[in-house]
């Protein structure tokens, strides 16, 4: 699947035909088997029956339905087996499948989206959603392929009994593979819609309840706004209920279409004697073939029980397809051309700002030149940082950009950032190993590289106390790390990319003074950067050594 | 009796009850009544049961050997057959019924709980988390009262009645039955404790590559800048195939035990099916020229031997239902079994509006006299004596860990179970009517509390609106006017957990606007500043002093951040509490 392109419910399928088709053809096999089981049964003990009553019991060969009947048996078995193994199998790969696509299409995402999609609690919507869809071939799918081939090949056997029988099936079939679960779905599909939206809602309402909790409480005034989580809650249940209503009226119903069809069979294979009461089979009609026939029927209405149930399934897939598709971003066209080392960089009428709120810095201009460094100064809520992220690409702005005398777009612009790097106010520590997290600043680093930028920020004495050194694993966000560890070993990661441009927000945060003394001694020999812009509110040799720019 | 006998084989998995077993054993309690109706529903299920084979089984054999058979035994056996099919609906009816009302009557009571907890939840769990317990972990046990529940009774009932009736038919088949039932079950209570271990196996590290894709999600504009997409885009895929791999390995040796299981049960079908092929061609060796049944028995036995074996086979595909539901019921048992200490607050309300209501009308002081707080043999404060004058302003200090802030939620009136005397205006604390204290309160936590909404309504959260000069006025003093003149949508922007762009001490800022609007004479303040950077720390500092004049404030406070216009100096340390002069530093 070209990773690109929006995602539909028939593109699972094909996403792998051929992983597909080895579930479905060992489906088919274990589904066909089951039924034929059931019907060869039934007629080898009738046949055995009328065949002692009618004194040719010995001569009976009853090895040959015997073992068909053992065949059958082991076939259902490891056929369901294999189909489970495969399916499976399938499933797996269509998680890495989807997952890689969700990852493209954040990758192609431009910054200010980027954040706004990153949320705890939308990723963790969008894991579970990817979780849902994956089962869609195994829940919905595959059973009504199933069942489909089991009416096809009663059908079959229904020719050889008497051919007029297949318009009962023909019409059984169609009830139940498509009528009953499309009326299910139009019954409820709104209420599984609904309810997958709701679930969503009623727990950012909790989270947004709860994070008031004790102002709420203490104002007297819980009860109230409890309440109307209560009946999000209740909602909820209505549309609960109205979808096990559908699913359990389907299968009622499901069932009368498998005794109607029954008693419709019987209706043509037989004529009434009304002074016997007795219905008697037409003539060419083999007792013994239509014990199987009806036990064969018994077992197609236990394959197509389940498929009234599918379009819960179905509905919630297609929630989760539709929030997956939202994410959908078509390639963006990167800007032509290729920066050299960045040697000046001029500002006019510069000015970064949220796309949500628009606030920011008022407009500047200014202009740095190789090995300068500047200090962005200002009062709270000047915008210092947003005009840093903006320098760095990762917010939008306002104005003119001239890198090295060319004008040029700086927002989510890759070339141009390959020369920058940028140490926002909360950097991410993945959760992997001290080593490999420096190792994405410079994969090609050597241990003694990173020890000696470890030390340029003052964590070389922590790391070598650690009893696993470099190859102690970060928690979570690197929350077993204190915000000035953080912060530096994102620093140290900046640093091993040897890009011409730094930019710097707060780094000095929660350090004490000998630690920032050390590092600005590491930017101001060996990392010394070709441009630095500094935005800080704690005083540094660093800082004393810069231009200031006052917002 | 058989009921006696469902709940034994229930237990007999985990062998000694858990605490798990014996709370879902209680919540399913609650709906005895509807399982009661459903058990009735499996009763007449297992007749109608046995009725439509009976039926079934003379037309066939009428059929085979005459060409021809009663209409009335056809009409009976459709008739049994739409019978069991109602008794199904009913029976699912009744039973998602009483799921649902466990469930949600859960939920409620797990709202209302963490509710009581107050601010002692967050020791369990952040509140995203606990939102998905509250919903996600609840849902979960659905699978075990819908399905898991009712159909141990199943298990029960549909073998007994099937053996009930064909002892009488053919001894040989019944003890086949009886032979192969206990093995099924043997069987079945290996493979689900195999199936279950693997389970929980592929569960972990499935969490494990679920983790991974966030962090690396949440790490996507770092990735981005550092330019190393494409090598984060190869850890994924590698480790989803590598998933893949190992689960497959797993599930390939889960499913061979489910599928060994099935043709166990199928075997067993076969072998009675060759015996009364065998038996109605009378050549079995030891009764050659006789059969032991008639067609019409054979057909009955041969109908009912799949129905013997199906509801075990059921029970052994919904037992990862009853896993499921256990590892839920953990994290549900640990928010149910944190004490809630203000759950007698409501109860003594009326009580309460006896007492003297005007005393807390005007506070003159609260008064702590050996005042400790013992949870579990180990303190959360050591024991405290002091007093706070009406219009004092006490700044509270000391090392992480101490007690602070258990000592502000003692204010704030959600823990009672503390030791020695906390006496408002002389009288005994519980002896106060908690809503009229409390309205006497303003709480500046740390991160300001905001529900999603306008910055009004955030304002306005909880109290009587007031008029906009009054509004305006408190916005004024509290500095808010000049950064909200600037929002596009001004007081009605919307405030999301994200802060809509606004700065951490401009949120700070919008507390002290809505803690002036409340009327609150008692401020308790925890660590405001603690987010902030040193210069938005001092303005905010200057700010709540000038508005706090005439209130009387407990703030709490790091060193880092200290309260140089506070009237009092408490340090609070292991050993107790202790009052330091204010040094002016300035």
């Amino acid at each position: 699947m070209s990773n690109l392109s929006k995602l539909s419910l028939k593109r699972l399928i094909l996403a792998n035909p051929w992983g597909i088709l080895i579930p479905v053809i060992t489906g088919i096999a274990a589904t066909l088997a089951g039924v034929a089981l059931l019907g060869i049964s039934g007629w080898f003990i009738s046949a055995a029956g009328l065949a002692t009553a009618m004194g040719v019991g010995i001569v009976f060969n009853y090895l040959t339905p015997g073992a068909i009947v053992r065949g059958m048996s082991i076939l259902r078995t490891a056929g369901r087996y294999g189909e489970q193994v495969t399916a499976h199998n399938h499933l797996l790969g269509l998680l890495r499948t989807l997952r890689l696509w969700v990852w493209d299409q954040r990758v192609a995402k431009d910054a200010a989206n980027l954040h706004e999609q990153s949320r705890g609690d939308l990723l963790q919507r969008l894991v579970s959603d990817l979780d849902q869809i994956i089962r869609w071939p195994l829940v919905v799918f595959l059973p009504w392929i199933y069942a489909l081939s089991a009416y096809l090949a009663v059908s079959v056997f229904a020719y050889f009994i008497t051919p007029v029988l297949l318009w009962p099936i023909a019409i059984a079939a169609v009830l139940q593979i498509l009528l009953v679960p499309y009326v299910c779905d139009r019954f409820a599909s709104h209420a599984v819609h609904v309810g997958q939206i709701l679930g969503v809602h009623r727990r950012s309402r909790f989270v947004s309840l709860f994070s008031a909790l004790i102002t709420l409480t203490i104002r007297g005034h819980w009860k109230e706004y409890a309440q109307r989580l209560g009946e999000l809650d209740e909602r909820q249940r209505r549309m609960e209920i109205r979808i096990q209503q559908a699913v359990s009226t389907g299968r009622l119903l499901s069932y009368g279409v498998t005794i109607l069809l029954i008693a419709s069979s019987f209706y043509l294979l037989c004529i009434y004697t009304p002074e016997t009461q007795r219905w008697t089979l037409l003539d060419g009609v083999q007792g013994t073939w239509v014990v199987g026939y009806v036990l064969s029927l018994l077992a197609v209405n236990e394959l197509v029980l389940p498929l009234v149930q599918s379009f819960v399934a179905q509905g919630q897939s297609q929630v989760g397809l539709r929030r997956l598709n939202q994410l959908h971003q078509d390639a963006q066209a990167q800007p032509e051309g290729k920066i050299e080392r960045i040697q000046q960089m001029v500002f006019k009428h510069w000015r970064g700002f949220h796309p949500s709120s628009g606030m920011g810095n008022n407009a500047i201009d200014f202009r740095v030149d190789e090995g300068e460094s500047i200090w962005l100064r200002g009062a709270s809520g000047s915008g210092k940082s947003t005009l840093l992220a903006a320098i760095a690409g990762d917010c939008l702005s306002s104005g003119e950009a001239i890198i090295n005398n060319e004008k040029c777009d700086l927002y989510s612009n890759q070339t141009y950032q390959i020369h920058i790097s940028y140490l926002p106010q909360s950097p991410h520590i993945f959760q992997q190993s001290i080593a490999a997290n420096l190792y994405l600043g410079n994969p090609n680093a050597s241990d003694e590289q990173l020890w000696d930028v470890l030390n340029a920020v003052g964590l070389a004495d922590w790391a070598k106390n650690l009893p696993n050194g470099l190859e102690t694993l970060l928690s979570s966000q690197g929350r077993n790390l204190s915000g000035g560890q953080r912060k530096r070993l994102a620093l140290a990661r900046l640093l091993l990319r040897q890009t011409p441009v730094l930019l710097l927000d707060e780094p000095f945060d929660g350090l004490d003074k000998a630690t920032i003394e050390r590092i600005c001694h590491s930017l101001e020999n060996h990392y010394k950067p070709d441009i630095l812009i500094l935005v800080s509110h704690v005083g540094s040799r660093l800082g004393d050594n810069a231009r200031v720019i006052e917002l | 009796m058989t009921r006696e006998k469902g709940t034994q084989k229930a237990r007999r998995p985990s062998r000694i009850k858990t605490p798990e077993a014996i709370f879902l054993g209680q919540l399913a309690t609650q709906q005895s009544s509807k399982y009661r109706v459903a058990q009735g529903f499996a009763v007449l299920f297992a007749v109608s049961l046995v009725l439509q084979a009976w039926a079934l089984a003379n037309v066939f054999s009428d059929m085979a050997l005459h060409q021809s058979f009663s209409i009335s035994l056809l009409v009976v056996g459709l008739l049994a057959l739409l019978i069991r099919a109602l008794a199904n609906f009913g029976r699912e009816r009744i039973c998602t019924s009483a799921s649902r009302d466990i469930r949600y009557g859960l939920r409620r009571q797990l709202v209302s709980h963490l509710t009581e907890l107050g601010p002692a939840r967050t020791r369990i769990e952040e509140d995203a988390a606990l939102s998905t317990r509250v919903y996600e972990q609840v849902d979960a046990l659905d699978d075990f009262f819908s399905r898991y529940k009712p159909q141990v009774f199943m298990v029960t009932l549909i073998p007994c009645v099937i053996l009930l009736s064909v002892v009488s038919i053919s001894w040989i088949a019944f003890f086949v039955f009886m032979l192969t039932a206990p093995l099924v079950i043997i069987f079945m209570i290996f493979v689900g404790h195999k199936a279950a271990q693997a389970n929980r196996r592929q569960f972990n590290v499935l969490a494990m590559l679920s983790n991974q894709f966030m962090d690396l999600n949440q790490g996507l504009a770092e990735l981005k800048r550092l330019n190393r997409t494409t090598e984060a885009r190869g850890r994924l895929s590698d480790s989803a195939t590598a998933y893949q791999k190992t689960t497959m390995g797993v599930l390939v040796l889960a499913f061979l035990s489910t599928a060994t299981l099935e043709l166990f049960a199928s075997l067993s079908i076969a072998m009675i099916a060759l015996y009364l092929g065998l038996g109605l061609l009378e050549i079995l060796p030891w009764q050659v020229g006789s059969a032991p049944v008639t067609l019409t028995q054979a057909m009955f036995l041969l109908l009912l031997a799949p129905e013997f074996y199906l509801p075990l086979r059921q029970l052994g595909n919904d037992y990862h239902a009853k896993q499921k539901a256990e590892a839920a019921a953990t994290d549900l048992l640990e928010i149910l079994d944190a004490r809630a200490h203000a759950t007698a607050a409501e109860e003594r309300e009326p009580v309460a509006q006896s007492n003297l209501a005007s005393m807390v009308d005007q506070l003159t002081s609260i008064r702590f006299h050996n005042l400790s707080w013992c949870e579990d043999g180990r303190y959360r404060f050591s024991p405290i004596s002091a007093v706070i004058h009406q219009g004092q302003r006490i700044w509270l200090s000391g090392e992480s860990g101490v007690g602070k802030s258990s000592l502000l939620h003692l204010l704030l009136g959600f823990e009672e179970d503390y030791q020695g005397q906390l006496l408002v205006n002389g009288k005994p604390f519980h002896e106060v009517s908690l809503a009229a204290w409390r309205a006497k309160l303003a709480w500046l936590p740390q991160t300001p509390e905001w529900v999603n909404g306008s910055i009004r309504r955030n304002l306005l959260l909880g109290i009587e609106t007031p008029s906009e000069e009054t509004l305006q006025a408190a916005l004024v003093e509290s500095q808010c006017d000049a950064f909200i003149r600037q929002l596009p949508a001004g007081l009605d922007t919307k405030l999301t957990e994200l802060g809509a762009g606004l700065s951490g001490g401009q949120m700070q800022r919008l507390s002290i606007a809505r803690a002036l609007l409340s009327k609150a004479n008692i401020w308790l303040l925890d660590e405001p500043c603690s987010g902030l950077d040193k210069e938005t720390a001092q303005a905010v500092l200057a700010t709540l002093k000038r508005v706090s004049k005439g209130k009387t404030l407990l703030i709490v406070s790091h060193d880092t951040h200290p309260i140089l216009w506070a009237d009092k100096h408490w340090v609070l340390n292991k050993g107790g509490l202790h009052e330091q002069p204010i040094q002016a530093i300035a």
